[in-house]
């Protein structure tokens, strides 16, 4: 059968930010979909967000309410919720309390009466809330067959009235394997939140979805004034095409630095400055943003460590204006710190930084500060959500720079501590060492994934220009990167 | 105590359905049929335990402002018995019983959901209704 035989599945808008993209674009139309997770995760308000988003006048949603929250107390809550439109209501949005029927009557009485509302009010939306309740009622449990036919006729007649159903519950997991309702589904959303030291992590999973592809996995997801707004793995930038590497190179702003880099940094790099605090790396990401800017590419420094006026008056103190451009909207410095982030979240306000202001350069400053805005139990996962997020961001041409603080050490020359060396193309090192009495630092080109670069070790400073280059490297004396060199004189011999 | 707002649309709906007895051939006298549209409209909301609570709250309410309801009570389908027992209000300057009541009924809705909302489900239980039964004098709603 050729694409254009086949039927068109329309895919309705969920109201979740971030949900469309996880769902392959939209919830497909007419679909039986069950909303599992344990109580308080945030099913009530993800089916409100879907229903809100896609009910009118002429298409209403019924929402059915079942011994589970009130619909007054439901009502007094969401309506808190910026997605909440007291217009829809009565009208778009009709909200029926069946726990008199499920109390008194038997299951045929209660799909007796959601076809009775249905056919009166023809809606696209319906929601069941809860169903676990309905169907856990003390007396009179319904036996497996009950519910099954119950579940099955239910499914046939709300898809055949062209509505999009939505049935709530609060399920274990265990009960994925033998529970009749996950048989008859068409998409399956399972929310689930977890505490974890003192953060509560929230993901929710895509665990069924007939009709399309949808982004597998968990995914984190936050419940804000806005509703829930769930992060995709990968970003939201699925099907996007990876940028091709190209030939051009970028100016860090320090001529002596791009020289050594055989040129500046490949466009679309991932590189690491790592040192020991007081090296220089913030004032040298600092010189790459502004430098990038004074090019005509806008950038994005992602701060932790410090606020953004501090990061922007240290700047000035180097002659460095990051004032202006941010006025100009060719700068955004994101302060991110909730301590409870995930880095779906992170990278999620990064993207918008990015597509809003067209960044080509980004800043990550630093990933010590990153990993500690995160949630303990995104920790763990650093590493790996470190490298979704940097292969995505390199993907569509961004530059990153990103800075760690490396314990410095006389007898080992550690990259970073984090073992992410793997993840970027460039490493540049600084660090600090003794020479002739004095503390004094020096750089050195570790690593370039597209091409040659200079195996100098060069001393530099920092000045009221920013990070200096001495002219030459420097000579007469070896051990150098262990930060004790000895002197050697021309002959060779240790002095 | 219920704001004067919520006092002004309880009147303008007893009035409303008190109007209705002499254009039409209705049962019942304007309060039993107000809280009726409210009953009805508010169970399909709240189910009938729900609406029960809200009822009997209400009457609660209403019964320490005006002792002239003490002999009404909220049975379980959450409708009203002993209606016909509330006398006849002759102070002009006062509200009488069933104006209390529906305000306070009205009132409860206001605190749960607010404004908005309680509008809406008014003007829905009162689908031929203008929009000026469910605003206060001064246009604003309830």
């Amino acid at each position: 059968m050729s694409t254009q035989d086949r039927v068109t599945i329309h895919k309705l808008p969920t109201g979740v930010l971030g949900l469309d993209e996880i769902v392959g674009g939209g919830l497909p139309e007419f679909s039986f979909n069950i909303i599992a997770g344990a109580p308080g995760s945030g099913k009530t308000t993800l089916a409100h967000q879907f229903v809100f988003a896609n009910a009118s006048p002429e298409r209403p949603a019924l929402y059915f309410t079942v011994l589970g929250e009130s619909a007054i107390k439901m009502l007094r809550y969401q309506q808190q919720y910026t997605f909440f439109d007291p217009a829809k209501l009565p009208n778009s949005i009709r909200f029926i309390n069946l726990s008199q029927v499920v109390l008194e009557k038997d299951l045929g009485a209660v799909l007796a009466e959601i076809i009775k509302e249905v056919e009166k009010a023809n809606p696209a939306v319906v929601v069941v809330d809860s169903f676990r309740t309905m169907v856990r009622k003390p007396q009179g449990s319904p036996s497996e067959m009950d519910l099954q036919s119950f579940i099955q006729q239910l499914a046939l007649f709300l898809a055949s009235w062209q509505a999009t159903t939505f049935l709530i519950g609060e399920y274990a997991e265990d009960e994925l394997r033998d529970n009749p309702i996950f048989t008859v589904a068409d998409g399956l959303f399972w929310l689930c939140q977890a505490a974890e030291r003192n953060s509560i992590v929230r993901k929710l999973q895509i665990v069924k979805l007939r009709g399309q592809a949808s982004v597998t996995g968990l995914h984190t997801f936050r419940i804000t004034d806005g509703g829930l707004q769930a992060f995709s793995r990968t970003f939201g930038l699925s099907g996007h095409k990876k940028k091709e590497p190209g030939s051009k190179r970028l100016s860090i702003g320090i001529p002596d630095l791009d020289k050594m880099m055989g040129g500046g940094i490949p466009e679309g790099d991932s590189v690491l400055v790592t040192g020991a605090s007081g090296t220089g790396k913030s004032v040298l990401a600092t010189q790459f943003i502004a430098e990038g800017i004074r090019q005509g590419e806008p950038g994005i420094v992602a701060v932790f460590e410090e606020r953004p006026q501090a990061y922007t008056d240290r700047a000035g103190s180097f002659g460095l204006d990051l004032v202006t451009p941010q006025h100009d909207g060719k700068l955004l410095i994101l302060y991110l710190r909730p301590l409870d982030l995930s880095v779906d979240e992170t990278m999620n306000e990064i993207l918008e930084a990015v597509k809003k202001i067209g960044a080509k350069r980004l800043v990550i400053d630093s990933l010590a500060g990153f990993e500690m805005a995160l949630s303990p139990g995104f920790r763990e996962d650093f590493r790996e959500s470190l490298y979704r997020m940097i292969f995505a961001l390199t993907g569509i041409g961004v530059t990153i720079l990103s800075t760690v603080e490396v314990d410095e050490s006389f007898t080992e020359f550690p990259f970073s501590t984090y073992s992410i060396s793997f993840l970027t193309d460039d490493i540049i090192r600084l660090r600090y060492i003794s020479i002739e009495g004095q503390l004094r630092k020096i750089l050195v080109i570790i690593k370039m994934r597209g091409g040659s670069h200079s195996q100098d070790v060069r001393e530099y400073e920092i000045t009221s220009d920013g990070l200096v280059i001495a002219s030459e490297r420097l000579k007469g004396y070896e051990r150098l990167i262990s930060g004790i060199p000895e002197r050697v004189s021309q002959s060779g011999e240790k002095e | 105590m219920v704001p004067q707002e919520t006092r002004d649309l309880a009147r303008r709906l007893l009035a409303k359905e008190a109007a209705t007895d002499k254009t039409s051939l209705s049962t019942g006298s304007a309060m039993s049929r107000v809280y009726e549209r409210l009953r009805w409209s508010l169970c399909a909301l709240a189910g009938v335990a729900g609406f029960r609570a809200l009822a009997s709250r209400a009457l609660t309410l209403a019964k320490a402002e005006s002792p002239n309801l003490s002999a009404i009570q909220v049975i379980a389908d959450g409708s009203l018995q002993g209606l016909s027992e509330i006398e006849p209000q002759i102070d002009a300057h006062h509200d009488g019983g069933e104006v209390i009541l529906v305000a306070q009924l009205l009132g409860l809705l206001v605190t749960f959901i607010g404004e908005p909302l309680t509008l809406r489900l008014v003007q829905d239980a009162w689908p031929d209704a203008g929009q000026d039964d469910c605003n206060s004098e001064d246009g604003r709603a309830v």
